[in-house]
């Protein structure tokens, strides 16, 4: 019991003060992909729809809508294409409105 | 009562003290390892006012993982009906949102098909981190972010690092 | 004018509805105009009983000097009796009121009332017998017409086994009880119980314990003493459902008022040693009913079971009452007399109750198997509100008389430290002990008991077709009434048993018993207080007290009723309960020792190279472990014996020509010597 309560001094509090200061965790944290609209053109984002196993993104006229709430962090997409998606980073990601999820991310306009 | 002092009566009664149940409706479980890492002393919600709760009767807050099995939907609906108001409703995981699963005889694919959701936290599964955020939304003492976050990246695409 | 003249009215009544029933009764007309006497005659054994208990004993009187069978007959109507009659007429008027909706007119219905009446008079008889003979007569045409009344329907062999044992059970005692009253006559001189009574003391204290232990052993067998009780299980499951509460609720306590009548008013024996063995039968006898009333599922035995707990407890009063007679305290000796009584008149109410209605589900369902049944509150409501007050009564749950009658027996129990002994002391704390253990197995039990058939879901179709149109409800009604009456009432029951009591054993109890405000003493002023209807009106008026919490604090902002939280469970299904032996599974198991359940289960995947799964069939059987123990090398030591005797009836005229020859032989030298 002595030698707990020493050994747990010793380590000091091991409790995240998240949310009132950062997590420093949080950096590895899977999170969902941001789109690099420059990269994307429409045959990337066919391809980059026809990918994601979830049905996160869908092709739609000029634009990729991508649903962040159905994306499972898996990396298919960025794999995929490396040039048009990387990990956005974020995962503070809750939501009061479900249309707020809903990113439609314009595409590269080829002429 | 309008959509603000719903707000404050929500923020002045579960600001500080909150009963969660939670419910799996066909998860793989990982939501619900992650969840249980939420009472573990790295994450500690009882530091927030959080409890969990077995019973919905005592519940303050639904936590649904899962896309909502047809053959879960009554149990689903009793319990959400066991709880006294007010209560929130929350989502979380891809499968709740509507993601992996469509909507087929064996499943609704999201949540949102039997219960009114108040609350979305995506991930697959959601960190305890996203959770707490989650959580904190729904009661009010945070505010949400996504909504401002616009999931793009605008530097040139010859300027990036080409990684495969 | 006397309480005899009730009686005598209530035997015209009995004998006229016994004609009637067997002229007519294959009518409905005459089957009512024979329930309707016999009701008749119920009400005047109830005055009569009921004021005998005030009135003292009446002179011995022999009507017109007739005879009976070997004597002359010689009726007295005691006090002893007094409780023992009331309760034989308020059950007569209860099975009188249910028989007509519950027994359909024919040949067999006729003969069938017909016993019941001379069954009814029988009991009379035996309770208003101022003389040994007329004793004995009546004794036996009960026994007989009970054994008719259990042949009701003779062609299904459990219906001739029970009936059988019935028999074989009621003559072994039979041969006791004559050998008792044999004994006490013969050393006093006299054949009226009266003058027994009267000249006890020419009976040497040897020749007293045996006929004590001969009376106890004899009355023991019709009263269901533990190993006597062996037919209780048998007979009364497959008799109709009036019969076995009329053997339940009256013929058992007929062996009761025999062992009271030789432990307190007959020469009653001297020293401890009798009483404690009769307190140590009757604990046991208790123990040992409700232990095995837990393992039935048949709803008639479970309830035979319980009337052998009940008869245990009734003797285990008797038995202390003799000790502290014994050790000199006579306040305890009479108080515990009164307890005892206190306990018949009750055990009768509600057994009585409990049978009949036992009858009204087995009529609506077709089943008496617990396990068959279930959700009745809801089709049978009647019989279930008058079945549950049944029940209350008799897991002793107060306000209700069981739970009066059983306080008073524990309250006289634990004053055994007043014995000087302090072995005795000891051992009736023990028994008092053994008391408590079936007390709390009682309310498990009837949990069970009423919770299984009547409440939850049915468990199958014929449960949930069950039905209340045309069951008979007034007489089981009336009991339930009796029963409230019996322990609101408590004082006025308690002053007629104190008087009573002081008739029987010369003691004054009256001011101890009762200190004029409803509050019951138990002989002592110094040990315990308790007021029965006091109780009733506190409980009544505890119950609004929920009411009113919820008038005063209900939400006024809108609620939503939603169902009871059930844990999400999609739908329920019937196996999803609790089974009656489920339930008793936890007694089961601790008292594995006693029960010896022979188990087998067979699994599919025993036979099947495959090892495929199925369907497991599991079968418990309890040992029956006094019939085959005890009864069973009985049997053979007598077939034996018979085998040993069998050459001299060798059918050779030769030997029986022998045989004259020898004893007259025989006789020619003894007379010449």
């Amino acid at each position: 019991m002595t030698l707990w309560f020493i050994r747990g001094l010793r380590r000091g509090v091991v409790t995240t003060r998240y949310p009132a200061r950062p997590d420093p965790s949080a950096r590895f944290l899977p999170t969902p992909p941001a789109f690099r609209p420059r990269a994307l053109t429409r045959e990337t984002a066919g391809r980059l729809a026809a990918t994601c196993p979830s049905g996160a993104l869908r092709l739609d006229d000029l634009t990729l809508v991508y649903d962040v709430g159905r994306c499972t962090a898996c990396g298919r997409c960025a794999a995929e294409a490396p040039a048009a998606v990387q990990s956005s980073g974020e995962f503070e990601l809750a939501a009061t409105v479900r249309s707020e999820l809903i990113k439609r991310i314009p595409l590269r306009e080829t002429s | 009562m309008t959509a603000e002092e719903l707000q404050e009566t929500i923020a002045r009664q579960f600001g500080r003290s909150l009963h969660i149940r939670t419910l799996d409706t066909g998860s793989c479980a990982v939501c619900e390892q992650e969840i249980r890492l939420l009472a573990a002393p790295h994450y500690d919600l009882q530091r927030l006012g959080f409890f969990f709760t077995p019973a919905p009767r005592h519940a303050d807050l639904l936590l649904v993982t899962g896309p909502m099995i047809r053959a879960f939907e009554v149990a689903a609906r009793k319990t959400y009906d066991a709880m006294p108001g007010p209560k929130i409703v929350v989502a979380t995981g891809a499968c709740a949102l509507g993601g992996v699963y469509p909507a087929d005889p064996f499943t609704h694919g999201t949540v949102d098909a039997v219960l009114p959701v108040d609350v979305w936290i995506p991930g697959c599964p959601p960190s305890p981190l996203a959770l707490l955020q989650g959580l904190g939304v729904a009661v009010g003492r945070l505010a949400g972010k996504v909504r401002d976050l616009p999931f793009t990246v605008d530097d040139d695409p010859e300027r990036t690092r080409g990684d495969s | 004018m006397t309480p005899l003249d009730f009686l005598y009215a209530a035997a015209a009544a009995w004998i006229t509805a016994a004609l009637v029933g067997v002229l007519a009764a294959r009518t409905a007309g005459g089957l009512l105009a024979c329930c309707a006497v016999s009701a008749l005659g119920g009400v005047a054994a109830a005055a009569g009983g009921g004021w005998s208990l005030v009135y003292g004993d009446t002179p011995v009187v022999s009507p017109g000097g007739a005879t009976v069978v070997g004597g002359p007959l010689q009726l007295q109507a005691t006090s002893l009796a007094g409780v023992f009659t009331a309760l034989l007429g308020v059950v007569a008027v209860a099975i009188a009121w249910y028989a007509p909706r519950y027994h359909t007119p024919s040949g067999g219905t006729a003969l069938y009332v017909a016993a019941y009446n001379v069954a009814l008079l029988g009991c009379l008889a035996v309770l208003t017998a101022g003389g040994m003979v007329t004793f004995l007569v009546a004794w036996e045409t009960m026994s007989l017409a009970c054994y008719l009344l259990i042949l009701r329907h003779p062609r299904a062999f459990p219906v001739a086994r029970g009936a059988f044992w019935f028999l074989a059970l009621s003559e072994a005692g039979f041969l006791l009880v004559v050998a008792a009253f044999v004994i006490l006559s013969a050393k006093t001189g006299y054949t009226t119980l009266a003058g027994i009574s009267a000249h006890s003391e020419l009976v040497p204290g040897g020749w007293r314990a045996a006929a004590y232990l001969l009376a106890l052993t004899g009355f023991g067998f019709k009263a269901g003493l533990v190993p006597l009780h062996v037919w209780l299980p048998e007979a009364h499951p497959v008799a109709p459902a009036d019969g076995s509460a009329f053997l339940s609720g009256v013929v058992v306590k007929m062996g009761v008022y025999g062992i009271a009548l030789f432990a307190f008013r007959l020469a009653p024996p001297a020293g401890a040693w009798p009483g404690l063995v009769t307190m140590g039968g009757g604990a046991v006898t208790a123990a040992i009913g409700i232990l095995y009333a837990m393992a039935e599922r048949d709803i008639k035995k479970f309830l035979a079971y319980s009337t052998i707990e009940n008869t245990g407890i009734i003797v285990t009063a008797f038995g202390a009452a003799m000790i502290f007679h014994a050790s000199g305290q006579r306040a305890l000796w009479a108080f515990l007399l009164i307890a005892g009584i206190y306990h018949v008149a009750n055990h009768g109410c509600y057994k009585t109750l409990l049978f009949l209605e036992a009858g009204v589900t087995e009529h609506a369902t077709g089943t008496r198997d617990m396990d068959r049944l279930g959700g009745l509150v809801h089709r049978l409501p009647r019989s279930a509100v008058i079945a549950f007050v049944g029940t209350l009564g008799i897991a002793a749950l107060p306000p209700l008389n069981g739970f009066v009658s059983e306080w008073l027996i524990f309250q006289g129990l634990f004053q055994g430290f007043r014995t000087g002994s302090h072995l005795t002391g000891i051992l009736i704390v023990l028994a008092a002990g053994i008391l408590g253990l079936t007390g709390g197995l009682a309310v498990y039990a009837f949990v069970r008991g009423f919770g299984i058939p009547y409440l939850g879901m049915p468990r199958t179709r014929q449960a949930a077709a069950a039905s209340d149109d045309g069951q008979p409800a007034g007489g089981p009604a009336l009991l339930a009434v009796a029963c409230v009456a019996l322990a609101v009432g408590a004082p006025v029951v308690l002053y007629a048993l104190g008087k009573a009591a002081r008739t029987v054993t010369g003691v004054t109890l009256g001011p101890l018993l009762l200190p004029g405000n409803l509050t019951v003493i138990p002989a002592h002023t110094d040990f315990a207080a308790f007021s029965p209807t006091y109780l009733a009106v506190f409980l009544t008026c505890a119950l609004a007290v929920p009411l009113l919490i919820y008038l005063a604090g209900r939400p006024r902002a809108g609620s939503a009723s939603v169902p009871v939280w059930d844990g999400g469970i999609v739908s329920f299904k019937p196996r999803m309960q609790y089974s009656a032996m489920t339930f008793s599974a936890p007694t089961r198991v601790t008292f594995n020792a006693l029960y010896r359940p022979s188990i087998s289960v067979s699994r599919p995947s025993d036979d099947d190279p495959a090892g495929r799964s199925g369907p497991v069939h599991y079968e418990a059987q309890v040992t029956p472990a006094f019939q085959r123990y005890l009864y069973r090398p009985l049997v053979r030591c007598l077939e034996w014996l018979a085998d040993l005797v069998r050459p001299m009836q060798s059918g050779d005229v030769n030997l029986y020509l022998l045989y004259v020859f020898a004893v007259i032989l025989l006789a020619y030298l003894l007379g010449a010597v």
